[in-house]
């Protein structure tokens, strides 16, 4: 995982932190609108997210977002 | 089109993708839905219209019929298997021997 070094300005210097880059944001596979509910952590921490703390319990949770799952289902019983 | 006995699709959240029957129309937003929960799956509750889509199918009950008359309802009509509604049998949880 990339690191990005940030200035912070401490009490008595200015010290340069190591800020650990983030995965891009989850996108709809139709839309490719950012998804709600799915985090954005590095692969070491999102193995100890629970399940349903990595996705939405929807049916393609996490893959469609809500509109376009919608339009899937409305077009399914059509 | 959304009346008592209507059988509608439900469109949004957890229960999406599933049948239910419309048991009562509580007013011009929302109605009271029941699946019933062990035949597909849609537990007994007040839905907005909006997350439901109208098939053209429709069950003789009256309103605000209980769980097990509309779970007659499907059987008489015969629709289950027309519509491709799995009905997951009750699994019996494996007891643990104490």
């Amino acid at each position: 995982m990339g690191v990005r070094k940030k200035r912070v300005r401490t009490a008595t210097k200015v010290v340069i932190r190591k800020v650990k880059k983030k995965p891009k944001i989850a996108k709809c596979a139709v839309c490719k609108k950012p998804l709600h509910g799915v985090p954005r952590e590095i692969p070491s921490r999102m193995r100890k997210l629970a399940k349903t703390e990595k996705r939405p319990e929807r049916p393609f949770g996490g893959y469609l977002c809500s509109e376009c799952m919608r339009d899937y289902f409305r077009k399914v019983i059509a | 089109m959304i009346e008592v006995g209507r059988i509608c699709y439900k469109v949004a959240g957890r229960e999406a993708g599933r049948y239910c029957v419309v048991v009562k129309v509580i007013n011009s937003n929302f109605v009271l839905v029941t699946g019933p929960k062990n035949v597909t799956g849609v537990r007994r509750r007040k839905v907005n219209i909006m997350h439901i889509e109208p098939t053209k199918h429709k069950l003789d009950i009256k309103e605000n019929a209980s769980d097990e008359e509309v779970a007659k309802a499907w059987q008489k009509s015969k629709l289950l298997s027309k519509l491709g509604i799995k009905v997951e049998k009750k699994t019996k949880k494996k007891q643990k021997e104490v």
